[in-house]
């Protein structure tokens, strides 16, 4: 028998200009799980999608059970045993779940489609592998652990061996982590041979059999997990060891500087919704939102900063009544924003970094003469922006479309900071940026803060949370379920607040 | 006693069916759209593949003496017009929008020269060679009075066009095809990941898209009349895409859409009998689209902000 189930040897792919990856190897065992790691942008998601057929490869050779694939493409991955749950679900939000677990794969009945025989197929799943599954909700009304849940069952069902995990535990819970686990090991116990990709190394350290790391699209080598340790990893990731524990300094907190009173907040989805939200920054401190992906989280951010309408309640900023007033009003109330998503919200990728550098200083006159612009005004900001904040490429004259994802964040950090407003919304301000940009990020968030802004950070890494906050308010389906101070928040109290339990549960749980 | 009298004259059985007939060419040509939509193709070139169809049903009933052929080569020049928007949009890339106006456009310069080449005529051209679709006598309802008026008669494609709703209701959402179009419509790398060709289902869809446009210009020319009008499709086909934007897409809704413009167009050529004024009557079916949109959106948008709504508790549904 051979020794590998797949094989992928001298993978080279390229985007246009972008070489995602130059040089990748990798092997699966059958019944092992395989963690695949690195940082954002090391190219282990591309190694695995171009495993399962979504591009072409643009040379090197991957074989399938001893198969070399001539043409792969995902009908065909699926077809040799090759399953994979995507990193963003790959569900339609208005089928129905059963609806999605059989699409491509419908059993028929004469013309139309069997959906009892379909129904049947997918609880014996359900039922073997223990998962708490609703088949006639419509995808857009369940849990992103549901929904993930769904993804594993529809690889299950279409008959593969090989399943592929896309950083599966980003959207979880600590708790809703261990249940994923349980699948996966029963699922290796039944012999499928799992891809695990991730970033976490303490997640990577407890499921592992072995381990392949890359960094900058390159191959970095394949460890067994006894024989490695997760500093010896992290060399390995980042060719250097970091620091991201910032010195957190307890500066003087001063008053109040914002005061959300009893706000309610439309969503999409019922989890998101706003219903009957308090909660304060004072200046010089750093108050944390910890919750779940879809709590509610992004709709309350957006609208503390006039980009979604507040339904009931009152925002409250530097004493000023901010409710539902134009975004460009609040700024100038006093309040900076650094967006969840730079692409949609932050930059305007097709305009240069120094347009994007003074984008929310237009109007004020420091960077016009009249109805013209004054350039040389501009270069000079924008020369200290970019030496101040390390953005690379220097050229401030280039598209923001041309840089990393790391290098277009510290441009919209750079902007919102250098105002120096008295508060500072930030919203995952670290999300898909590497490890470099992470470190100086945070050193800048905490530097406002030590100069006297408050600052209210939202992150999906509860590590950031926990490191960077002064303060952590813990939200499940769009109410507050707990406040700490930092020093007394680990990973399990937040876990469970943000699951919708609380500390005394735990607590409960503990003694008994 | 004069205005009643009047109003009975206007608002009378017959109207059911005038407004019935009126709607027909509208219903092919709102599911024309109505099927690229569900793969989230805005087909506005409906007009021009339309507008093709009539002139081709026309010029082939003419030629062979057969209604039946007629339309049949017009679904297949349909389908011919509607495959160079699909290759356009899917292969290349192009924008839709701008592809089927240039189709529209194209459609009526087509017709017009074809027309002038063909027939050496201008504006119309009916010929007693011409064999429109027949009408279907029901013997037995000729001595009952309402009935008779109401069901009596009927062009072929009239009574076609119930059954072709139902049979799109059921593609859509009883079939894996109808469930896999959905899924391409409404997040393509799903069903991509899902094994399914998502390029295919769009040409698919296109495909009989323009066989359904072929069909609505072969019922206006060879059903609804018995002749080729220069541009006789007049908005219909722009309609019929606001017909399925009103119904969602979804056949049987959209086909209650298209009752709308139907009835508005029906009642306005009975009031220009009135003295209304012959551009007022005109301009009935263009207001009540615009109307029928506004009123259909301010409802979609209104339902969407109550289910957003965090006042109201969504375990509803």
């Amino acid at each position: 028998m051979r020794e590998y189930v797949v094989e992928m040897n001298h993978i080279v792919k390229s985007f246009g200009e972008v070489r995602a990856v130059k040089h990748g190897e990798f092997t699966l065992r059958k019944g092992e799980i395989h963690s695949l790691i690195g940082e954002n942008g090391a190219g282990k998601s591309t190694m695995m999608k171009l495993l399962y057929g979504m591009y072409p490869i643009d040379s090197g050779e991957i074989i399938i059970n001893g198969e070399t694939m001539k043409k792969l493409e995902p009908k065909i991955a699926i077809d040799h045993g090759v399953g994979m749950v995507h990193q963003e679900f790959m569900l339609v939000n208005d089928l129905t779940v059963l609806e999605n677990v059989i699409l491509g794969f419908e059993p028929k009945k004469g013309l139309t489609i069997d959906f009892a025989k379909a129904r049947k197929e997918v609880e014996h799943y359900i039922e073997q592998y223990n998962m708490d599954i609703q088949l006639d909700k419509k995808v857009s009304q369940i849990s992103v652990g549901e929904a993930q849940r769904v993804e594993i069952i529809k690889t299950l069902m279409r008959g593969v061996e090989i399943i592929i995990l896309d950083e599966p535990t980003a959207v979880l819970t600590p708790q809703e982590t261990k249940k994923l686990f349980e699948i996966l090991f029963n699922l290796k116990a039944e012999g499928k041979s799992l891809v695990f990709i991730s970033h976490k190394l303490n997640e990577v350290m407890e499921i592992s059999d072995r381990i392949s790391v890359m960094r900058q699209g390159e191959y970095m080598g394949t460890v067994d997990k006894d024989k490695t340790t997760p500093l010896d990893l992290t060399k390995r990731m980042i060719g250097r060891e970091v620091f991201l524990n910032i010195d957190k300094t307890y500066s003087k907190v001063g008053q109040t500087i914002l005061e959300v009173k009893d706000v309610w907040v439309p969503a999409l989805k019922e989890s998101s919704k706003i219903r009957g939200m308090s909660l304060h920054v004072n200046e010089g401190e750093i108050v944390g939102i910890a919750g779940i992906d879809g709590n509610g989280q992004s709709e309350l951010i957006e609208a503390i900063t006039g980009l979604r309408k507040v339904e009931k309640g009152s925002v409250i900023l530097n004493g000023k009544d901010i409710t539902n007033l134009k975004p460009r009003k609040i700024r100038d109330a006093g309040m900076a924003h650094i967006p969840e998503d730079r692409n949609r919200r932050g930059l305007n990728r097709s305009m240069s970094i120094e347009d994007n550098l003074i984008a929310v200083e237009i109007d004020s006159g420091a960077y016009t003469k009249g109805a013209l612009m004054n350039i040389p005004a501009q270069d000079q900001y924008s020369e200290e922006m970019v030496k101040q904040f390390d953005i690379r490429p220097t050229d401030y004259k280039l598209p923001t479309s041309s840089l990393s994802g790391g290098n277009a964040q510290k441009v919209v950090v750079a902007r919102e900071v250098s105002m120096k407003k008295k508060l500072l919304i930030a919203s995952q301000p670290t999300r898909g940026v590497d490890i470099g940009a992470i470190e100086s990020i945070r050193n800048t968030l905490e530097v406002a803060k030590k100069d006297g802004a408050g600052v209210l950070l939202v992150s999906a890494e509860l590590e950031e949370i926990i490191s960077l906050s002064d303060r952590i308010i813990v939200i499940h389906e769009g109410k507050i379920t707990g406040e700490m101070p930092a020093s007394e928040a680990n990973e399990n109290n937040l876990g469970l607040l943000m699951m919708g339990g609380t500390v005394e549960e735990e607590k409960g749980g503990e003694a008994s | 006693m004069g205005l009643m009298e009047n109003l009975g004259k206007v608002f009378n059985v017959s109207l059911i069916y005038a407004t019935f007939r009126a709607s027909t060419p509208i219903i092919y040509a709102a599911l024309c759209a109505a099927i690229t939509q569900q793969a989230n193709i805005l087909n506005i070139g409906t007009e021009g593949i339309m507008l093709v169809g009539a002139f081709t049903a026309i010029s082939v009933s003419y030629a062979t003496g057969s209604w039946f052929l007629g339309v049949i080569v017009a679904m297949l020049a349909g389908a011919a017009i509607a495959m160079i928007m699909a290759v356009g949009h899917i292969k290349y890339n192009s924008e839709i929008c701008a592809i089927g106006m240039g189709i529209n456009l194209f459609a009526i310069a087509i017709t017009k020269f074809l027309l002038n080449t063909l027939f050496h005529t201008n504006g119309n051209f009916s010929d007693p060679k011409i064999v429109p679709i027949p009408r279907v006598e029901l013997s037995f309802l000729e001595n009952i009075p309402v009935l008779n008026q109401l069901f009596n008669n009927w062009c072929f494609t009239e009574w076609f066009v119930i059954l072709f709703i139902i049979i799109l209701q059921f593609l859509f959402y009883k079939t894996v095809w109808g469930l896999r179009l959905r899924a391409v419509g409404q997040f393509p790398m799903a069903a991509e990941t899902a094994g399914i060709r998502v390029n295919a289902v769009k040409y698919q869809a296109m495909l009989i898209s323009g066989l359904i446009g072929g069909l609505a210009g072969a019922h206006l020319s060879l059903g609804y009349s018995a002749q080729f009008v220069e541009n006789m499709t007049n908005s219909r086909g722009f309609m019929g895409v606001a017909a399925m934007y009103f119904g969602g897409a979804n056949p049987v809704l959209t086909a209650v859409g298209c009752l709308l413009f139907g009835f508005a167009d029906s009642v306005g050529a009975r009031l220009q009998a009135y003295g209304f004024p012959a551009q007022f009557v005109l301009m009935m079916p263009y207001l009540v689209t615009v109307l029928v949109l506004a009123i259909s959106m301010a409802i979609k948008l209104g339902a969407e902000r109550k289910r957003e709504s965090s006042l109201v508790t969504g375990d509803s549904h």
